[in-house]
């Protein structure tokens, strides 16, 4: 009996093995985290208890629940009676919006300037190269400052800003991936038929360094989030009325003596976001791209 | 190699001068410094008063050169706000941001390295695995959450430490721990893996297979040798010692030019933000130069490829 | 008869870093140093010679994927460029080209269906279910069944990717097929089907070959004239037939002696002998004579013309073999 069941479970304990190591319990939860607070952000507006924005006066600095407070406000409320909770979840998905546009624009210009300088070589590349240079010798959280402070700062603005940042680290990746894949026959072989160098880009080569870039972006992402928290932190960032999680802290500031869970709660969001995501971009490049860095 | 570093001063003032002339267009394209400074509703003769004051009717190319004709003679223009030298009033915070920043940069070299090297020779022992965990910190968690969190902790819970300003060097522990503790985690990682690539080579392999003592080849050899890319970072943190106390800065309303910054761009002091950009990028583009020529002596290589060293960090 | 393809004095020199490395003075490589030949339509002209020799850049010069350094290429009665203008777009659709690596020359992120169909899309051809059905009836006549349309080129054997890249360069109907080496990256066992394969898709297509290889046994079976080539030149050309059993220059004479027949058993094979060929600093005189045992003072200070022979082929050389152990006995 005892001998029967003996290889069912070396199988199983060998296949869970192998699992996990395919799959570390740590990715695992990463993941899970980022699921859930995409859907989160998802759904928000079903989610919401209260609108982010109203005022409950009677209700002010309410105390969490896990602080004695009432279920009234699970996360407790602000001095103005803003249920934090509410709050947080537009938070949410205010900043992940941001991270997440910001990065797509990265990687636009990245791999635009990428292939740009892997296609003419010469003097194109060389301007490039000097731009990807220069974005790398500069101060750039001082003068994105400065540039949202005289702008004027809409959101528009601010993504389009934030999304200034990595871009020369994707276009770095990309210039070199692209230079070599154009060595490669089926680059030249498309290009030999006929085929438009945009079509030779934007069909052959980028879905074959695609999985390089995904790796890329990823890690661009955190670095994203804490770039708009800090300048939200320091009031540059999001506007109010709108809130994002560096908002929230930067408002919560005010209060730690008072009622610190008002940045409590988005400051563990933002560094539990933060960590999910480079886990799984690190995970990402050892299976994808191991000689990435 | 004199070459070599001739071309890399010329590209470090192009990039200077690059900064300056961006943030000169786009900080003066951003609207009316006058009616910025003295709000929409001040009487036309004000306005006009103040344009005159500070050349503001000259076209913008005009004001751009003779901003850097100013600049050619060691003038930065005075603030908007009170009339003082902008140069001065920027000056007279720097030393106030060096109180914290250096205590924390010897913070960041000390534990930063010590805690790299330990993890490298003793990889994946709990050591290793509790300095990684250290490290990831440095990446994920926000300078403002850490310093409000030890805020939170040590000034409001338990009450050993003043929690805001600049009154005595008491206040400045909170700070000096926060950029540290941040900085110490990004050079754990960074000499973890400078260590563990240079304990792989071969060099060291043969070292130890002629019977050199482990500690005599880890001391001759590794340290030396992971040297190199660990100086690079700390070459850049040397860089960011201004810039990179911004954030940090208002979270402990400590006066230095990071929250300068902060309210000059808030007052639209356009003179002062470009005397701070001019300072920080001078610091940064200076110390990256630096760093390369270091760089160039070290590995002669270099100086024929393109780019220079690899940069890591932000 | 005017030929479908003519080329006349083809040039193509690189300059490159000489010996030292990165800091070697530059030098001249002259990969193509005046090749001429002509392929009527229907026919196949075998191109051979060691690998460097130049063969696949005369292929790129050919089909006007390479800039040339000078000479000409007449392609249909129309001269064939290398900028990428209108004509040099429609040309595409008449000469098409067959790959040595059918893996690197195919796209692993695409399906083989949608790699065989692309030149059709390229040019515009057709609506999105005629190219389908085109797609699938070249892939039927270069016998791939249709279940490969949806796999990717790494769940294909290699002689099933090379039907691939065939299908691919058919699709557009071409005249003119520049095979380069198509069989070398193949299995010995599926060398042959694919010849078999090239010469029934000649005759169903009345395709034009330019068909590279550095194997003189290939070549024989599949061209009607062949060329040989060394250091960037034509050194021989003629029927295939009589360059194998009669080879008129010793280059050729090297090369048919390099091959293990019984007919050549009992001779002495004249090996090739000295440095390998370099197209750098290639020697005065005529470039092979270091290696040539019939070499004379004439040869090192003179460059032999091709010019013809009695029996209608072409050889460049002072000394021709003009009469072998093998024509006597015939
Ligand atoms: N892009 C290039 N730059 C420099 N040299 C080249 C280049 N392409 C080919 N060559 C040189 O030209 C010669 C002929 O090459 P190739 O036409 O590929 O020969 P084959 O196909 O006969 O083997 C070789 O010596 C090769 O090294
Ligand atoms: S020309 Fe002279 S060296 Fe050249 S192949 Fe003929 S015999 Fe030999
Ligand atoms: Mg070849």
């Amino acid at each position: 009996m005892s001998d029967a069941s003996l290889p069912s479970t070396e199988v199983e304990t060998s296949g869970r093995r192998r699992f996990f190591r395919a799959w570390p319990p740590a990715v695992l939860l990463a993941l899970a985290w980022i699921a859930f607070i995409a859907l989160v952000s998802i759904f928000a507006d079903w989610l919401k208890p209260y609108d982010f924005m109203a005022l409950d006066l009677r209700d002010r600095l309410a105390e969490p629940v896990f602080m004695d407070g009432t279920f009234r406000h699970l996360l407790g409320s602000d001095e103005l009676g803003r249920d934090v909770l509410s709050r947080l979840i537009e938070s949410v998905r205010m900043s992940l919006v941001i991270a997440f546009l910001s990065t797509l624009i990265a990687a636009g210009i990245g791999v635009s300037l990428g292939f740009l300088a892997a296609h003419f070589r010469g003097w194109v590349e060389q301007i490039i190269l000097g731009a990807i240079d220069f974005m790398a010798a500069i101060p750039f959280l001082i003068i994105a400052l400065a540039v949202l402070a005289f702008f004027g700062n809409t959101l528009t603005l601010f993504i389009l800003l934030m999304g200034m940042h990595g871009w020369e680290r994707i276009a770095r990746i990309t210039r070199g991936l692209a230079i070599a894949a154009k060595e490669q026959g089926y680059a030249a072989a498309a290009s030999e038929i006929g085929a438009s160098p945009f079509r030779v880009y934007g069909a052959h080569i980028l879905p074959n360094i695609a999985s390089t870039l995904i790796v890329a972006m990823t890690l661009n992402i955190p670095e994203v989030i804490l770039l708009e928290s800090g300048l939200s932190f320091l009031g540059l960032g999001v506007q109010p009325p709108l809130t994002s999680l560096g908002n929230m802290v930067g408002y919560g500031r005010e209060y730690i003596q008072t009622a610190p869970w008002i940045l409590l709660s988005p400051a563990v969001v933002i560094i539990l976001t933060t960590l999910a995501v480079s886990v799984v971009g690190d995970w990402l490049r050892d299976r994808l791209d191991p000689t990435l860095r | 190699m004199l070459g070599y570093i001739a071309s890399r001063a010329f590209r470090a003032l192009v990039t200077i001068l690059l900064v300056l002339t961006f943030a000169f267009f786009i900080l003066n394209a951003t609207g009316d410094p006058a009616i910025l400074i003295l709000s929409a509703d001040a009487p036309p003769e004000a306005i006009e008063a103040f344009r005159e004051e500070w050349g503001l009717n000259a076209p913008l190319w005009k004001q751009y050169l003779g901003y850097l004709w100013n600049l050619a003679h060691g003038e930065l223009g005075r603030s908007m706000r009170d009339g003082r030298d902008a140069w001065a009033v920027v000056s007279e915070r720097i030393p106030v941001t060096l109180a914290i920043t250096i205590p924390a940069l010897i913070i960041k070299l000390v534990i930063g390295i010590s805690a790299g090297i330990v993890a490298a020779l003793w990889r994946d022992t709990w050591v290793d695995r509790l300095v990684m965990a250290f490290s990831v910190t440095g990446y994920t968690v926000p300078s403002f959450v850490l310093g409000l969190a030890l805020m939170l902790v040590f000034a409001v819970q338990l009450g050993w430490l003043p929690a805001a300003g600049a009154d005595s060097w008491r206040h400045a522990i909170l700070p000096i721990i926060t950029l540290g503790v941040a900085g110490a985690a990004v050079l754990a990682r960074f000499t973890r893996s400078a260590m563990l690539e240079v304990l792989g080579q071969p060099f060291i392999r043969t070292g130890l297979a002629k019977g050199l003592v482990w500690r005599a080849v880890v001391i001759g050899h590794a340290f030396p040798n992971a040297a190199i890319p660990t100086l690079t970072i700390a070459g850049f943190m040397i860089g960011s010692l201004v810039a990179g106390a911004v954030v940090v800065e208002s979270v402990f309303a400590w006066p230095g030019v990071g929250r300068l910054l902060v309210s000059a761009v808030g007052n639209r002091d356009l003179m002062v933000v470009q005397a701070i950009l001019l300072l920080v990028t001078v610091t940064m583009v200076s110390a990256n130069l630096i760093v390369d020529i270091v760089y160039g002596f070290v590995d002669p290589r270099l100086r024929t490829a393109r780019g220079g060293p690899a940069r890591g960090g932000t | 008869m005017s030929a479908l393809l003519e080329v006349e004095g083809l040039v193509k020199h690189y300059h490159v870093r000489g010996g030292g490395g990165l800091f070697g003075a530059p030098v001249v490589l002259k990969a193509v140093d005046g090749v001429s030949f002509a392929i009527p339509a229907g026919r196949t002209l075998g191109l051979v010679g060691e690998s460097g020799c130049g063969k696949s850049t005369t292929a790129r010069l050919v089909l006007g994927t390479l800039a040339r350094d000078d000479g000409q290429v007449m392609f249909d009665g129309e001269p064939v460029g290398s900028v990428r203008d209108a004509r040099w777009r429609s040309q595409r659709r008449a000469m098409q080209m067959v790959y040595q690596d059918p893996l690197s020359a195919l796209d692993r992120r695409l399906t083989v269906g949608k790699q065989v169909m692309e030149p059709a899309l390229v040019h515009g051809l057709g609506a999105a279910a005629e190219r389908h059905e085109k797609a699938l009836s070249i892939m039927d006549a270069v016998g791939l069944s249709s279940r490969f349309f949806d796999r990717y080129p790494h769940e294909l054997s290699g002689g099933q990717r090379q039907r691939v890249v065939l299908a691919r360069a058919l699709i557009l109907s071409p005249k003119l097929l520049v095979c380069d080496e198509p069989i070398s990256a193949l299995d010995v066992s599926i060398q042959a089907q694919v010849i078999n394969l090239l010469v029934d898709l000649q005759e169903k297509f009345s395709l034009t070959y330019l068909f590279i290889s550095h194997d003189l046994k290939v070549v024989r079976q599949v061209a009607h004239e062949v060329a040989v080539m060394y250091l960037g030149r034509v050194v021989e050309r003629g029927d295939p037939e009589a360059l194998f059993h009669a080879p008129a220059h010793p280059y050729t004479q090297a090369l048919v002696g390099a091959i293990p027949t019984p007919r050549t058993r009992g001779r002495a094979r004249a090996a090739l002998q000295g440095d390998p060929p370099s197209p750098i600093n290639t020697p005065p005189g005529c470039s092979f004579h270091p290696r040539c045992p019939r070499a004379e003072a004439r040869c090192r200070s003179e460059a032999p013309l091709l010019r013809p022979l009695d029996d209608g082929r072409f050889a460049a050389c002072h000394f021709p073999v003009l009469s072998t152990p093998a024509r006597e006995a015939a």
